[in-house]
Formats: structure tokens, sequence, C-alpha cells
């Protein structure tokens, strides 16, 4: 459902993503990897018309993403920016509320199933308990969690996250990731993920696309991305292996030595 | 308090300084005709003036600073206003005497100022991609005073009275008599309230970042040029009638979004309500003060305004 073939993106002369290619089914979870200014926030950024590309194409559903105006366009994919740390002057519910756009004209009235989406995704993020706070009063995991929720009361097929788990705690990124588990896995949604948390990417039934310089280095599945030459190339670090004593998975650790 | 009941509570008390505003001053006026003559002719149509040029300047700031998410982003700070005052003056000064679609020449002019003055700093601003709100506001300060430097060229360049005439238009003025005026300004800031009405989903959106409203369907580009225009037009045709009045498009939706929050459906009404009672007041103001003289309302507003912006920016540095 998702066609992306050799997407070109600079701004202002430097070289964002060159020749990116890859093909994603309905339902699939693709973590994209890779060292800091790989391109991979440019890469849903382009995927999301917030910048535009120099040639090759993104397609949904076999359409070109130019095709799509924006408002259909984000009837289709949702995006949680990276946190930015700005403070969002809205209450919870009302951020949420704000999602709805794509489906509403300028003279639409607020509707029951509008209502219902934004419930839900209070309900699946966990977030119902802060619906009257102000963005500004939550904390960086329960903020998170509200960026997805506001992502997902858009109701959409397809869903971007930028670093979603980056400034949370242990216990907030098991959570966060628990949540888009289950947004793939129960409700279908096609999830492309930038992380650093190689062994968060590196899992059965995930597909890996690794950037590094702007161009794709490696794709494949999950659960052989964890190898020690290509980690290697990929990070310039050496990484050490270790199976997890409980589940049995390979556990890559950056060796400092 | 419900935004409704804080709405109505703004309504009664901008209606009550539009119903005193044209009274004050007057009781000594002992014979009846002149009376009548003073209020109908030139009290009554000033005050209403005042509120519409009051209710655009604070709706255009309030756009800008949804737009550029700052408080200090203002038509004014950004040298959109001073754009505005050297297009006007330089018609006035090469006696351009055209006009298009019912707007007089220097309306016009001072439409394509505000216009020039905004794609320059916003191009400015988008020549690096991570652009902050400093070089923002700087880019406005510099711009604000090329233009200054040109009204006063124009200025030097124009014979005494020209020259004196200018500079009393720029201090930024409500003196106005007959219905004219308010005629003539009332469509265009109609029209401009319309468009923001109609976006105001759009302006909450922004408020929240370009990549998110980019995300939530809005053609952010599009609503920008647009709401350009539209400030541009609506700037223009008051710097053009009245001078620039400095500060109301800071003051106004910044306190309007204290008391009745951010979102632009509640936020329009309570800035125009507000806007247009404030300037009032501060017209009623610059009428007593030296009366039976009176001061250009310009230097009222900028008076409060000068501490309010410091206010806002060890506000904006200290929670930063």
């Amino acid at each position: 459902m998702i066609e992306v073939r050799a997407l070109h993106v600079t701004l202002q002369e430097k070289t964002l993503l060159s020749d990116i290619s890859f093909r994603l089914n309905a339902g699939d979870y693709l973590v994209v990897v890779g060292p800091n200014g790989a391109g991979k926030s440019s890469l849903l950024k382009a995927m999301m018309g917030i910048i535009d590309k120099d040639s090759g194409e993104i397609l949904f559903h076999d359409q070109a993403l130019s095709d799509y105006s924006q408002r259909e366009l984000a009837r289709l994919v949702s995006y949680v920016p990276q946190s930015s740390g700005r403070e969002l002057p809205f209450a919870v519910e009302d951020f949420l509320k704000m999602s709805r756009y794509a489906h509403h004209s300028a003279l639409s009235e607020w509707q029951p199933d509008d209502q219902a989406a934004v419930e839900d995704a209070l309900r699946i993020t966990n977030t119902a308990q802060f619906r009257q706070r102000q963005m500004t009063t939550l904390s960086g995991g329960e903020s998170q969690r509200v960026m997805i929720a506001a992502a997902l009361a858009q109701q959409t097929p397809v869903m971007l996250l930028d670093e979603p788990t980056s400034y949370l705690d242990p216990h907030h990124q098991v959570e966060v990731h628990r949540v888009i588990a289950r947004l793939n896995e129960q409700l279908g949604i096609t999830v492309i993920e930038v992380s650093h948390d190689i062994n968060h990417a590196g899992q059965k039934g995930r597909q890996v696309l690794a950037l590094a310089d702007a161009q794709a280095v490696w794709q494949g599945p999950g659960e052989i991305f964890l190898e020690q030459e290509r980690l290697q190339r990929l990070y310039q670090q050496e990484f050490v292996f270790v199976t997890h004593p409980r589940s049995g998975r390979t556990i890559a650790l950056a060796d400092p030595l | 308090m419900t935004a409704t009941t804080k709405l109505s509570l703004l309504s009664l008390l901008s209606l009550a300084v539009m119903l005193m505003a044209p009274f004050a001053g007057l009781g000594d006026i002992a014979d009846e005709l002149v009376r009548q003559q003073i209020l109908y002719e030139i009290r009554l149509p000033r005050t209403l003036f005042a509120f519409v040029a009051g209710a655009g300047l604070a709706l255009c700031g309030m756009v800008f600073q949804a737009m550029f998410h700052n408080p200090l982003a203002t038509p004014f700070t950004l040298g959109v206003a001073s754009g505005a005052s050297f297009g006007a003056a330089l018609t006035v000064f090469l006696g351009l005497n055209v006009s298009l679609l019912g707007f007089d020449a220097i309306t016009l002019g001072a439409f394509t100022g505000a216009l020039a003055a905004i794609s320059f700093v916003y191009g400015i601003s988008r020549l690096h991609y991570s652009f902050s709100i400093e070089t923002l506001l700087l880019t406005g300060v510099a711009t604000s005073f090329f233009f200054s430097s040109l009204i006063l060229f124009t200025q030097y360049l124009s014979d005494i009275n020209d020259s004196f005439r200018i500079l009393r238009w720029l201090m930024g003025g409500l003196s106005i008599s007959g219905y004219q005026s308010l005629l003539q300004l009332l469509p265009i800031v109609a029209f401009s309230v319309g468009i923001m009405i109609w976006l105001s989903r759009e302006l909450n959106l922004l408020m929240a970042g370009d990549d998110i409203a980019i995300s939530r369907g809005v053609a952010v580009k599009r609503v920008r040029y647009l709401l350009f225009f539209t400030t541009s037009l609506c700037v223009g045709a008051i710097v053009a009638l009245c001078g620039p009045i400095g500060f109301v498009g800071m003051m106004v939706p910044h306190i309007c979004r204290l008391i009745i929050g951010t979102d632009h459906r509640w936020l329009i009404p309570a800035t125009l309500i507000f806007g247009g009672g404030f300037l009032i007041l501060c017209d009623t103001l610059a009428r007593l003060v030296i009366a039976p003289a009176e001061l250009p309302v310009g230097i009222i507003t900028t008076l409060l305004g000068g501490p309010f912006f410091l206010w806002l920016l060890v506000r904006s540095r200290r929670s930063a």
C-alpha cells in the first residue's frame, strides 16, 4: 500500500535523502534506524508532505503523494513529530479534537463519530484521565502518549512516528511501544517508526530500513537485523551480543571497549 | 466561568465604553444645536471609526501571533506597519491619484508597502531552515528602521507643510469628521474578519506548529499566503486612514488569550470586541488628557504598549 521509489530530497543544497526505495503492505511495521543526521526524520517529513521531494515517487494506494490534497493525505497518514519541547497552549481533549480537522469542512459540525474517535484514542493510549489537563502541565511520558493519541484520533490507516520513545524513562518507553504494537497488531495500522533502539527494531514481525548518509544501506526483516558487521558499518561502533535470559532473543549492546 | 459568559461580559464592557465615549468632554457646551452637531457629525463617527480600526488592528496582531507562535510577533514589530506607512507616504509625496476596485491611492500604496514588508521579512526567515523567533523579530526591527529612514527621506524632500502633515499622521490619530472614513474602512475590516473566522480551525492548528498543522491536513502555505494578503490589506487600510497606531495588535489579543483561551472560535470575537473598545478608550483619553487640545492616539497606545512589550519579553525569557 506504500511505495517509495528512488526518493531524492535536498534542502539548501544539502542532500537529505538519496535514492531511497521501499515497499510496505498494509499492516506492516517498519522501523527506520541509522546514525544521527542520516535522514530518518526527513523521510517521514517527505512522506507527510512537510518537506518537498526533488525527484522520485511516494505512492499511497498506487496514487502519488502530489495527487492528494493535504486534507486527503491527512485522512490516510498521521504523524507524531519528534518532541520539540515547545509548549502547546491547549487542553488535552481540545488538542485531540483539533486532529479531526481533515474530516471536516469549514462549516461542518462536530459529529458523534468525531467524539467517538477522540474517546477511542484516549482509551487506547490510556490518557483519558488527563483529558482536562493543559498540555503544558504534562510530563514527558504523558505528553508523548497524548501526541500519539492525537495522531490516532485522526483515524488513519498509516502512522508515522519520529522517535516516539526518546527522552522517556525505561518504563514509559515500554509503555509507548506497547501502545504502538497494539495499534499495529489489533487495529492493523501500518506503522513507520524512526528509532535509535536497535533491539526494538531487531524483532520478529518488524521490517528494518537502515539509513546512513542519506542513503539506504540495508533493509530486511527485523529478526536478522542484529548482526555484528552490519551494525558496525552502520554506527561505526563495536557491538556485543547476548541472549535474553527469558525471551531467548538476541540483544545487541554497544561495546565501549 | 464559561467562554460564553466571558464573551458576554467583554461585549457589555465594550458597549458601555462605546456608549459613553461620545459624551466625554461634551458637558461644557451650552448650545444644544452645536452640541447635537458635534455629537452626530464628529463624536459618533469617530467612536465607530475607532472601534473598527481597533478591532482590525487587534485581529491582525492575533493572526500574526498565531502564525509565528509568539506574542511579540505582530504587524508592527515585524515592520509591516512601517512598510504600509512608507507606501502611504510615498503615494502622498508622488501625488499619485489612481484608484482600483474602489480603493484610493493611499490605501493601495499602504497595502503594497505592507505586502512588500511581510514578503521581505518572511523571505528572510525562510533562508534558514531553522530560523528562530529572535531572527524574525530582528529582521522586523531592521525592516522597520529601513522603512522609517525611507519615510524620513520622503519627508525631507517634501515642503514644510507636507512634511508636518506626514509627521502628524505618523503619530497615529483618529481625528476624522463625518462618516466617509468609516465607510471606507468598514468593508475591508469586515472582509478580513470574515476570512479569519473562516480560517479559525486552521489558526488553531497553526498555533501547534507548522509540522503538526500540515500533518493534520492544513495546506499551510496557502493558508499563510491568504492570511498575509488579508492582514496586509487590513493593516494597509488602517495605516492609510489613521497612521500607524502601535501595540494594539500586541496587547489586545494577548490579554484576550489569557481571558478566554487559545481557541480562535472564541478568541476572534473576543479580540474584535476588546480591540474595538480598547481603541475607543485610548482615543477618549487622548482627547481629554490635554483638553481642549488633543493628543494623537498613537502616543497613548505606544506609551502603554512599550512597557507591555518589555513585560512579555521578560516573561518569555523566564519561561524559556
